[in-house]
């Protein structure tokens, strides 16, 4: 099977500081991915960088078998991105956002409007769609743009962080639409920090850390050396397992008198 | 400054103590708040989010005292003492008013309070303590810079009995303004949908800055140093109905003539009235008062009705954004601008003060030559400065593209960059589109209309070459500065000199237009020829504009 996603020696720096040293990936289609890291690891540069927000880059990314630098737009049309933090203009309504996001993508007002209507009907989110959404919490904004990144039904999925504020309820949702979605044969490319999430929901997990990947494999591979969670992996392979310490030095500091 | 206040209020602490106070907790509260104040933007003027105000505090206080000095005119030019009071205690009144309005809700009532002290251990006394002193120090803050010009300026001209007798009207004065805010507020809580408050406050925000602008630019026109007023304040008789008279009134008791009879009534309510109107504050209005206020912010989903099945219709900026724009990133770019810029309120302060300032500063440069507003009006058919008007009228819509770049949220500007837009010098001619249809069409059209009328049917080439010229200059100004995605850069502080230059240089351009108009304009056939020229130069501009690539996109947001 030709890889939908391939990477080859992928680096990023900003000045002088190195945030991707070689990154070499190849991603097939129907996978999800678990893209995961410490803080700093270079995952929300990955994601940039195939999402088409950063060009600049050094080595070489092919989506769908072309170069993305030759096709960047067929590329961004045919991806969707779901970042973290809800960074959207919150002065707009749903309805309004998912219009603006819809024309990008050159759907009509008629697809825009049924596909909107529906999942955010999916998400509860229905009769919130006239309303702005600066009131809304977190996890309201979290569902409008994961509506938004999926609109226009693009074959890659990359979520950065989608749980992010979500409730019990909707956590549940993504995690069974992702699996909706791998049986459509799409592709998800998964960034989190939520190591039990990722274990639970993904095909193949790559772990990176000071803008190299240290382990690629399935949770099964990963764990072959040692029965640990892979909370414990990533402990052990991105810190040295030393987080009890520093644990106990935090409870010990309140103590402290001066 | 803030020490000082701080080290002021803190005198009588053995008093806080006494009622109930923490005094510790106190102080801290109040030297935090007194630091916020110093550091919140500046209530006039354009807000930079990114610059650090360090010194806001001292910067308002010089402002404050800049503007007393201008309110205290009437004082020096007036020669009727109660009738030059009058005059000086309406303006403060009016003055401090809005400047209460627009901080009550944001300054003094500060819904962090409720994550930040509430969780706290700190006693209500405390609280409500810090609260009012608080609103004293702010106060002081602000009556102390705007009425100290005046105060002296009495004690020079009148001797030390007026300047001893100011410190009390001006006590009632801060009691009228405060009952007056009170009032304003809850007539605005009844009337307005809580989630509308912040916007009422708002406009409220731009008619405060419209009053500085107003009154730099018209107050040292109205009172006259030179030229002492014999004003007459029995032409008036309908302000003995006003507190400013009452309040004026009280200097009959050291001795100054009064023309309206009654002064020892009129002078008598200056002192009932604002005490009564302070026993009913504080008796009745005030406790609901801070709980709707601190009620404001938890409201803000309060009072949506959510939708049915049924389709919404479309919104008129939609067919506009058919109408307007042939490709789709256009009307993105169209429909992102139209819904943003009616809904932030940051833009509303910034751009709609500009929509009167137009109007005062064409006054303002009509009565240059110290004629009167009717006599100059008489003579304006056979002058040109129905051009003046039309060109001026490109500020509103620099004022509104110059903000259409910027956003708090300017992070959520990944959407451009992450979805297949080819051209976004196509979403950017959108943008542009709607800042002209929505905000410089209209206005564009209303002076068009003064034109006419003034001018007569003849004036309408001059106001069609005007338009295009105008049009040409903005979208010369967006191409060469402003070349930026709709609301994705942040706020900036200082432009880099190369966008400054090339700032000057796009304003060179309405210079010669306006100067090339002028020359032709009762050259009909030059008229014409100029009118053609400048479709074709607009149309290249345009044009560039609209293909702005990526790349060139690039290179101007290194240029910052």
């Amino acid at each position: 099977m030709q890889p939908i996603i391939t990477i080859r020696h992928l680096a990023k720096n900003y000045g002088e500081k190195v945030v991707l040293k070689d990154i070499n990936l190849d991603i097939f289609p129907g996978q999800i991915i678990g893209y995961i890291g410490p803080n700093g690891a270079g995952k929300s540069t990955t994601v940039k960088i195939l999402t088409g927000i950063i060009q600049e880059y050094s080595g070489e990314v092919m989506v769908f078998g072309t170069n993305l630098r030759d096709s960047i737009l067929e590329v961004k049309s045919k991806v969707g991105y779901i970042p973290e933090l809800a960074e959207l203009y919150d002065l707009l309504t749903p309805r309004e956002y998912l219009n603006f996001i819809g024309k990008l993508y050159h759907l009509s007002d008629d697809v825009i409007e049924d596909r909107s209507r529906k999942m955010l009907n999916s998400f509860s989110l229905l009769e919130n769609m006239d309303q702005r959404m600066d009131s809304f919490s977190k996890g309201m904004k979290q569902k409008v743009l994961i509506t938004s990144g999926l609109l226009h039904n693009p074959s890659i999925v990359i979520m950065d962080e989608p749980l992010s504020g979500l409730d019990a309820n909707a956590v549940i949702l993504v995690k069974e639409l992702l699996q909706a979605l791998k049986q459509e044969g799409k592709t998800i490319f998964y960034c989190s920090h939520m190591m039990d999430v990722v274990e639970k929901v993904s095909d193949r997990i790559v772990l990176i850390n000071n803008g190299n990947i240290i382990a690629d494999g399935t949770i099964g591979e990963l764990r072959e050396q040692s029965a640990d969670t892979l909370e414990q992996i990533f402990s052990r392979l991105t810190s040295g397992g030393n987080q009890i310490q520093a644990a106990d030095d935090l409870a010990a500091a309140m103590n402290a008198g001066g | 400054m803030n020490r000082f206040l701080l080290f002021l209020i803190m005198l009588p602490a053995a008093l806080w103590h006494g009622l109930g106070a923490d005094v510790v907790q106190l102080k801290a509260i109040l030297d935090t708040k007194l630091k916020l104040d110093d550091r919140k933007p500046l209530p006039i003027g354009r807000q930079q989010k990114q610059k650090k105000i360090k010194f806001g505090s001292l910067i308002n206080a010089v402002m404050f005292l800049f503007m007393g000095v201008l309110y205290m005119m009437p004082i020096i030019t007036v020669n009727d003492r109660i009738a030059s009071l009058t005059i000086y205690f309406s303006m403060l009144t009016a003055i401090i008013t809005f400047m209460l309005i627009t901080d009550f809700s944001n300054v003094l009532f500060d819904s962090r309070d409720k994550y930040i002290l509430f969780p706290r251990p700190i006693n209500d006394r405390t609280l409500v303590l810090a609260r009012l002193l608080h609103v004293v120090i702010y106060l002081v803050r602000v009556v102390f810079p705007l009425a100290l010009p005046g105060w002296v300026a009495l004690g020079y001209m009148d001797g030390w009995k007026s300047a001893t007798l100011f410190t009390i009207p001006l006590l009632l004065l801060v009691f009228l303004a405060l009952f007056l805010v009170n009032c304003i507020y809850l007539l605005i809580l009844r009337l307005a949908k809580p989630e509308k408050f912040k916007d009422v406050i708002n406009y409220f925000q731009v008619f405060t800055s419209v009053i500085f602008f107003a009154s730099v630019y018209l107050f040292p026109r109205l009172f006259d140093r030179k030229n002492p007023t014999d004003f007459n304040i029995l032409k008036y008789a309908w302000v003995r109905f006003t507190p400013s008279y009452w309040l004026a009134s009280c200097w009959s008791w050291i001795g100054y003539p009064v023309a309206i009879s009654g002064s020892a009534v009129y002078s008598g309510l200056a002192v009932v009235v604002p005490v009564a109107c302070m026993f009913i504050l504080v008796k009745y209005l005030t406790p609901s008062f801070a709980s709707k206020i601190a009620g404001i912010d938890s409201a803000d989903t309060g009072g949506y009705k959510p939708v049915q099945n049924g389709k919404r219709p479309g919104g008129l900026y939609k067919k506009l954004a058919y109408a307007f724009n042939v490709s789709d990133e256009a009307r993105a770019g169209f429909i992102i601008a139209w819904l943003q810029t009616s809904r932030s309120r940051s833009f509303r302060m910034r751009v709609y003060p500009s929509f009167a300032f137009i109007p005062i500063y064409f006054y303002y440069t009509l009565t240059l030559g110290g004629e009167s507003f009717s006599e100059v009006m008489s003579k304006l058919p056979d002058t040109s400065k129905h051009l003046f008007l039309l060109y001026f009228s490109s500020f509103v819509m620099v004022s509104a593209l110059s903000y259409i770049t910027m956003s708090d949220q300017y992070k959520a500007a990944w959407v451009y960059y992450a979805t297949p837009v080819m051209v976004p010098g196509r979403i950017m001619i959108g943008a542009f589109k709607a800042m002209w249809v929505k905000f410089f069409l209209p206005f564009y059209i209303l002076l068009a209309a003064f034109v006419l009328y003034i001018w007569g049917l003849p004036a309408i080439l001059d106001v069609l070459l005007a338009v295009i010229n105008v049009t040409m200059f903005i979208c010369a100004i967006a191409r060469i500065n402003m070349r930026h995605l709709p609301f994705s850069i942040i706020e900036q502080t200082k432009q880099s000199g190369g966008r400054i230059l090339k700032s000057m240089g796009a304003m060179f351009i309405l210079g010669p237009l306006g100067a090339g108009h002028y020359f032709c304009v009762h050259l009909l056939w030059l008229k014409l020829l100029f009118i053609a020229l400048s479709s074709v130069l607009l149309w290249l501009i345009w044009t560039s504009y609209a293909n702005t690539t990526w790349a060139s996109l690039v290179r101007s947001e290194n240029e910052q």
